[in-house]
């Protein structure tokens, strides 16, 4: 239970600290938490709010990084370090007045400061109900009480940054050991966000996920021909403890990128024309994310993008019967993932997350909903899709984990590989620019290896494929067993406006793409 | 929001929790109203206030920074202390540069009270003025109004203290046929809200997506373009990494010379290419210093198609003997007193772009970049625009673009979308490179 301390003047770090630590059970949201959030309840329902939710959360951050540079003249490596901690406290209140959606938030929370919004948030809903032409209608849900963590066996940001420096600088200065590696840089990041949502419609969700984040990159130049070329290495980033950070091997891979940075700076450009791909879950992670992820959002669809992110060209009439890949591609949504950065039991909304296919036997069948969109596409209930990136944020329509089923058991990686007579087998992500319905995309990469006659050999640089969504899946031919399915993931997804971030995973194996339009880049 | 004297407190106090020998503190606050339309109606806003307190301290060239947004006492001197302990763990930085001495700051404020206080009888009528614009054509709008006012300071223990305080505002629409066939867009970003007419852009964005009917496939390939204001200003942000001497220096800038040095002096450019900093231009919401507290500088980094100087950091002109630049920011493109309509009329056949998205690097030492036109691409020919044109991707370089130049137009501010906010002209450039064609409305 909250002391009456924490309303009498304590810090603000510490009712956090006591608002989202462990509770009487750790089954049961902080009744603290419940109580303040009763005050923003009341006052919504005082001012005849047709509905209301708040969501109190804290958000920390952690950065740890080691670059290593030449000095200007002498060539002496230089270590030049990073390490900051942020913390982020708040509340914000929406309502619906007269059909139309208002939100308030602020960084004081306090009884008083969360009554004040709230009406604020009225008095927001109230101007925009006399320009709303579409009353907001929310689909069912359930009222939920429940407090949920994501799986983690050793908190992060418990560990201290002397172990994580440590590993970093052993990581970054193992590929600057080639002197004719340039620079080299290595990070640590760890996110957590402590989520307490509560409706008028009777829910009460307290919820913790925890994020790992790592990179490895190193640059070689080439002085004498005026090129610049890099190699990263970047293991999955999960919602996950600090237990996997050990399992990274940032040694090991250290040295890998060491040799193989220098091969890239020395990697003949590609020669451009139509070529088989072979695409590794680090790389293909992103395809899946820009032309399907995105395309298949509901509000995309509908227009509420369209000034921004843009619109879709999976319009509502294709619901169902759009072809987009071979009968083999297999696409679906799920923040219910183990160790997905989407994951988490409820979504911003209160709704329980679920797992849903988007993609089946390559058409077009569901799409990314919330409450308020449910029925415009006569759907009964929402798909769990709510998101917002700060207390300050305006929950809207993000995007689930969405991954693409691993093929048949047989196939291995080698079958897709030997199965290509000249073609590219591409690792890891580069540049990557779809437009706006989702139609045109150019892909590059971090790493390219030629094909020749079935097998894998040497590195070429300057690649980057361009295609259309529906053609390029429709080329799918292969997709490797779920002995290769790896997730990947995204953490800084913007969309929406004002802009917001999302974090978010697309498992699959690596699969096998026939004649695709490749072109050489600078 | 904290006034000069209150921040100046704040920070007094907040320094005096550090037990370091440099502590160095920067404040934030910011209010934002905001309405977000689509189908032509409202569907999200708000009201947000926001605060940021960051805190660095440093003993023996090892630097901890913490960042909180909790007011009170014991969460500060916890901030502090946080700091305090990254620091103790942290290897020393060997390119650690003393924090600034005290210094002098301009004592301007693009402030607006109008705009410091605009809610909804503000922002709504703007908004309805879009929308029905849209509506009496039976079109469909989306957009966002917001407005910002923001305070921001910064100090430090060897004595130094800024104080800046800025409004600024913006609304943009995109307005599309109801059968999504056709699609155009407008904005206008200004410090000061009165400013901002939504008839005005509604009427932009009307025009371009009536116009953009039944658009000609053409075939990708090198084109002369007339790009307006925001599609230059778009591409122009991506080569501020270049002007680094540090990687110009290091040969991995568009300024490094094969074999060594740079391209400082040379002339890369037509004459007409002049591209400054100019953070002090009223048109900019306030910014009185750069990264790392130095007052904001007027910089020329291309004068006359020369390449006139390179942006030093604090470690870096230490190690040059160089006084530091500041960033590449607050650029502005100078332009002439031709219209785009005079750049048009001066265009055989070439392609004008309203703007550009998506926009990606593809190789950071050339800038080839990558994108796609939007909401707006039509066919000039004989000095007219006479047909839109089907969206293209391009792969092109800034560089290429500036050297390519032919004509250049009357600049003003651009932002919102891709690219930074920037004050660009229109301009007129031959062998564009389009490399695709997108399909996208």
């Amino acid at each position: 239970m909250i002391s009456r301390r924490l309303f009498l003047g304590a810090s603000s770090a510490a009712v956090a600290a006591e608002l989202f630590g462990a509770g009487t059970d750790n089954k049961s949201p902080n009744p603290a938490l419940e109580k303040l959030a009763a005050a923003a309840l009341r006052e919504a329902k005082k001012l005849k709010t047709t509905y209301c939710d708040i969501r109190i959360n804290r958000y920390h951050d952690q950065n740890v990084g080691i670059r290593l540079s030449p000095e200007r003249g002498t060539g002496k490596t230089l270590e030049v370090p990073n390490v900051n901690d942020t913390e982020s406290f708040g509340f914000g209140v929406r309502v619906i007045v007269d059909g139309a959606w208002g939100f308030a938030a602020s960084p004081i929370v306090t009884p008083e400061e969360i009554v004040r919004m709230t009406g604020e948030a009225v008095t927001v809903a109230r101007a925009n109900a006399n320009i709303t032409k579409q009353r907001v209608i929310l689909a069912p849900v359930k009222a939920y009480k429940d407090r949920w963590t994501s799986p983690f066996e050793r908190n992060p940001f418990d560990v201290p940054i002397a172990e994580k420096l440590e590993l970093l600088r052993e990581a970054a200065g193992e590929t600057k050991k080639n002197r004719r590696v340039f620079n080299s840089f290595g990070s640590l990041n760890f996110h957590s966000e402590d989520k307490y949502f509560a409706s008028s419609e009777g829910s009460s969700i307290q919820q913790l996920i925890v994020q790992s984040f790592a990179i490895l990159n190193a640059t070689a130049v080439d002085v004498s021909k005026g090129l610049s070329k890099s190699r990263m290495y970047v293991p999955p980033p999960l919602s996950i403890g600090y237990e996997f950070v050990p399992q990274m091997n940032l040694k090991e891979n250290a040295q890998r990128i060491r040799e193989e940075v220098l091969e890239h700076l020395a990697a003949p450009p590609a020669k451009p024309g139509k070529k088989d791909l072979v695409l590794m879950p680090s790389h293909l992670f992103l395809t899946i994310h820009e032309s399907i992820g995105h395309s298949t959002e509901l509000d995309r669809a509908l227009g509420y993008e369209a000034n921004y992110a843009g619109t879709s060209f999976l319009t509502l009439d294709k619901l169902g019967k759009e072809r987009i890949g071979t009968p083999i591609v297999n696409i679906y949504g799920d923040r219910t993932t183990e160790k997905g950065l989407a994951t988490a039991a409820y979504d911003d909304d209160g709704v329980k997350t679920s797992r849903f296919p988007i993609i089946e036997n390559g058409i077009f069948t569901h799409y990314q909903t919330i409450r308020d969109q449910a029925h415009l596409i006569n759907e009964k209930e929402s798909r769990g899709c709510c998101y917002a990136d700060s207390w300050s944020s305006v929950p809207f329509q993000r995007m689930p984990n969405v991954s693409l089923e691993p093929g048949k058991a047989e196939t291995t990686l080698e079958d897709l590989i030997s199965g290509v007579d000249d073609g590219i087998l591409i690792e890891g992500r580069g540049s990557y620019s779809i437009d706006q319905q989702r139609y045109n995309f150019q892909f590059g990469g971090d790493a390219f290896w030629e094909i020749k006659g079935g097998k894998k050999t040497g590195m070429l640089s300057q690649v980057a494929y361009q295609s259309r969504t529906t053609d390029f899946w429709q080329t799918c031919d292969s997709i490797a067993n779920r002995s290769y399915w790896q997730m990947y993931g995204t953490s800084r997804d913007g969309k929406g406006e004002p802009v917001q971030i999302n974090a978010v995973s697309h498992g699959c194996s690596p699969a096998r793409f026939r004649q695709v339009n490749v072109i050489q880049t600078d | 929001m904290l006034t000069r004297e209150q921040a100046q407190k704040l920070s007094e106090k907040i320094l005096a929790f550090s037990k370091f020998p440099d502590c160095a503190v920067t404040i934030s606050e910011s209010e934002e109203a905001f309405i977000r339309f689509a189908n032509n109606g409202v569907t999200t806003s708000g009201f947000t206030n926001t605060r940021r307190f960051v805190i660095s301290s440093t003993r023996d060239q090892k630097t901890g920074t913490s960042l909180t947004n909790d007011l009170d006492d014991a969460s500060l001197k916890a901030a502090v202390a946080r700091s305090e302990e990254l620091s103790a763990v942290s290897p020393p930085n060997q390119e650690y540069v003393e924090p600034i001495s005290p210094q002098k700051y301009a004592d301007v404020s693009n402030w607006d009270e109008e705009t410091s206080r605009a809610r909804s009888p503000i922002l709504v009528p703007q908004v309805k003025a879009v929308i029905d614009a849209a509506s009496s054509k039976g079109l469909v709008a989306a957009g966002l109004f917001n407005r910002t006012a923001e305070i921001s300071s910064i100090a430090n223990k060897r004595g130094n203290f800024g104080y800046e305080r800025g409004t600024d505002a913006g609304l943009s629409t995109t307005v599309r046929a109801a059968d999504g066939s056709s699609s155009g867009w407008s904005s206008h970003p200004a410090v000061r809200i009165r400013e901002i007419k939504g008839v005005d852009l509604a009427e932009r964005a009307l025009e371009k997506c009536l116009k953009w009917k039944k658009p000609l496939r053409l075939e990708p390939g090198k084109y002369t373009v007339v790009l307006e204001p925001k599609a230059v200003g778009d591409l122009m942000e991506w080569l501020a990494f270049g002007f680094s001497a540090r990687s110009a220096e290091e040969g991995r800038s568009f300024l490094s010379k094969k074999g060594g040095g740079t391209q400082l002096g040379e002339k890369m450019f037509p004459a007409m290419v002049t591209l400054r900093s100019a953070a002090d231009d009223r048109r900019f919401p306030t910014s009185l210093w750069s990264q790392g507290g130095l007052p904001q500088r007027a910089n020329t980094w291309i004068q006359k198609g020369v390449v006139n100087s390179l942006a030093y950091d604090r470690y870096w002109a230490m190690k040059s003997g160089k006084e530091p630049s500041g960033g590449v920011g607050h650029l502005v493109l100078e332009g002439t007193s031709a219209s785009l309509a005079d750049l048009i009329k001066a265009t055989e056949r070439g392609l004008l772009v309203t703007r550009f998205w998506y926009i990606r690097s593809v190789n950071p030492q050339t800038v080839q970049l990558t994108g796609l036109t939007r909401d707006g691409l039509f066919l000039i020919e004989n000095g007219e625009v006479t047909q839109p044109v089907v969206n293209f991707r391009f792969n092109e370089s800034p560089v290429r673009l500036l050297q390519n130049i032919t004509r250049i137009g009357t600049p003003q501010r651009v932002a919102g979308g891709e690219g930074q906010d920037m004050i660009a002209p229109a301009v007129q450039a031959s062998n564009f490179t389009f490399s695709s064609i997108s399909d996208a409305v």
